[in-house]
């Protein structure tokens, strides 16, 4: 019953971690591009222009140019805006000639050297990277993630207390032949062994349940979304933990079982030896 | 209020010690000062030439490990047959299992209860229990015998069959300390300390700390 529990607690954040993997590993394959906007300054003449434009074409890492004149930038805010020059007390366009690239990487030094190169040409005045909604829904990962790992310390916890409890009332159960031991000249080491090796094997057998069930939600999920793949316009593959990540559950759940054993036999010891 | 008070004695080698008193004078206590099982709270107890009231506890159990104990309610374990119990004391020490099995027959052999090994306790009787509880007391040969009223509850035969097996320790070196409540009847040459309301009955000839 002791490893059902501890199969089962152990199952809720590992799943969480699970789809977490998953999914970052999907977000990473969906097609990103990299885009920044250059602005231009003010009063730039015509040539300058060409000449920065003919540079970009150049350049390996960049994959498309769109230039956007001001007039037409000033056109569109106004539009969107609902004001005309006059009305809105500007006389004179504000906003700045602009190319807007899509790059060819997505490697963030790759991108950083590009726009301190760019910056170095006359004309440039601002560069500004844009993320869009991949940036928001790594954030999002992440905070799940952070989620999904404080719930995991909460689970752990619970389990420590209860197979510490559990080891408790062995103790109780064995209460004479904890004392007799003691007496004849036992370390408490020796009485507690037992009672500990008990804790290591709850926490080996309940990660290995653990990792039965996150096999078997595996498999039922992906026989699930095989069946709707035409929905998703390509295939979704719910990956299993590896073999490192599998073993690290197993010493986790091994961890927190042999330190609730201990803790509670060491209680148990200390308490038959204030009474002896 | 003490349970003991202003007790000074001497125990030497191969000794043959009883210490005598009625119900509650306090002779389990003084046992359980000699063998380390409690702490005195005041004064001092040397064994071997060191005190044992410095002893930390993670030297106790080597302590304790110097003496064989027949505890008063003997405290078998139910839950193993007689071999098991017997062998417990070896366990602690970690010995091999070949010798924990010489070991164990030898001392049910002294006992007389070799033919008993996979019995359970409970289906002994009365006096064979006892003679349990000495064979494993004397399973890891201590130099020291300590026995809590070994006799109390045990017919005339019985007793006087566990008295001879002390004795038969006793004669070939092995310091031991009887607690009872009647005073001993054999022609051993040994040392009596009467404790009457845990003071030392100096009426009864008993030797004081030189």
């Amino acid at each position: 019953m002791m490893f059902l529990v501890i199969g089962i607690t152990l199952s809720l954040p590992s799943i969480g971690l699970l789809f977490l993997d998953n999914a970052s590993q999907l977000s990473n394959k969906i097609k990103y591009e990299a885009e920044i906007s250059v602005f231009l300054t003010k009063d730039i003449i015509e040539d300058q222009i060409e000449f920065i434009e003919s540079g970009l074409k150049k350049n390996s890492l960049i994959k498309n140019i769109h230039f956007e004149p001001k007039q037409d930038a000033w056109d569109k805010l106004q539009t969107k805006l609902k004001l005309s020059s006059l009305e809105g007390g500007i006389s004179e366009n504000p906003l700045p000639d602009a190319f807007f690239i899509s790059l060819n990487t997505l490697d963030s030094d790759q991108i950083a050297n590009l726009i301190n190169d760019l910056k170095t040409i006359e004309g440039i005045k601002e560069i500004v990277i844009d993320g869009g909604w991949i940036k928001k829904l790594r954030s999002i990962l992440y905070l799940i993630k952070v989620g999904v790992y404080t719930l995991g310390a909460l689970l752990i916890a619970v389990l420590i207390i209860v197979i510490s409890n559990t080891i408790r009332l062995q103790t109780l159960t064995y209460q004479d032949e904890i004392e007799v031991s003691r007496l004849i000249g036992a370390t408490n080491s020796f009485i507690r062994r037992p009672f500990t090796y008990t804790g290591i094997i709850y926490g080996f057998g309940g990660g290995l349940i653990t990792l039965g069930i996150l096999k078997v939600i595996v498999i039922i999920f992906n026989l699930i979304t095989h069946r709707i793949e035409d929905f998703f316009g390509g295939l979704i593959v719910i990956q299993n933990f590896n073999l490192e990540e599998s073993i690290l559950l197993i010493f986790t759940a091994i961890l927190a079982g042999w330190l609730a054993s201990f803790i509670a036999a060491k209680q148990a010891i200390y308490r038959l030896e204030k009474n002896i | 209020m003490d349970v003991l008070q202003d007790i000074n004695l001497e125990i030497d080698a191969g000794d043959l010690i009883f210490v005598t008193g009625s119900s509650g004078a306090g002779k389990s206590t003084l046992l359980k000062l000699i063998s380390a099982v409690e702490r005195p709270s005041s004064g001092t107890i040397v064994f071997e030439n060191q005190n044992i009231n410095f002893l930390n506890k993670n030297e106790m159990p080597y302590l304790r490990r110097k003496f064989g104990m027949i505890f008063q309610d003997h405290k078998l374990l139910y839950d193993r047959d007689c071999f098991d119990n017997v062998a417990l004391p070896l366990q602690i020490n970690e010995l091999d299992p070949s010798d924990i099995s010489r070991r164990v027959r030898a001392a049910l052999n002294k006992v007389g209860l070799l033919n008993k090994e996979k019995l359970m306790p409970i289906t002994l009787s009365g006096g064979e229990q006892q003679r349990l509880a000495i064979a494993r007391a004397i399973v890891s040969r201590p130099s020291i015998l300590i026995a809590d009223e070994p006799i109390a509850n045990l017919d005339k035969n019985y007793a006087s069959e566990i008295m001879n097996i002390f004795y038969s320790f006793h004669q070939v070196g092995v310091t031991v300390i009887i607690s009872s409540h009647e005073a001993p009847t054999t022609s051993i040459k040994h040392k009596e300390f009467n404790i009457n309301q845990g003071k030392l009955n100096l009426e009864k000839n008993v030797p004081l700390l030189t």
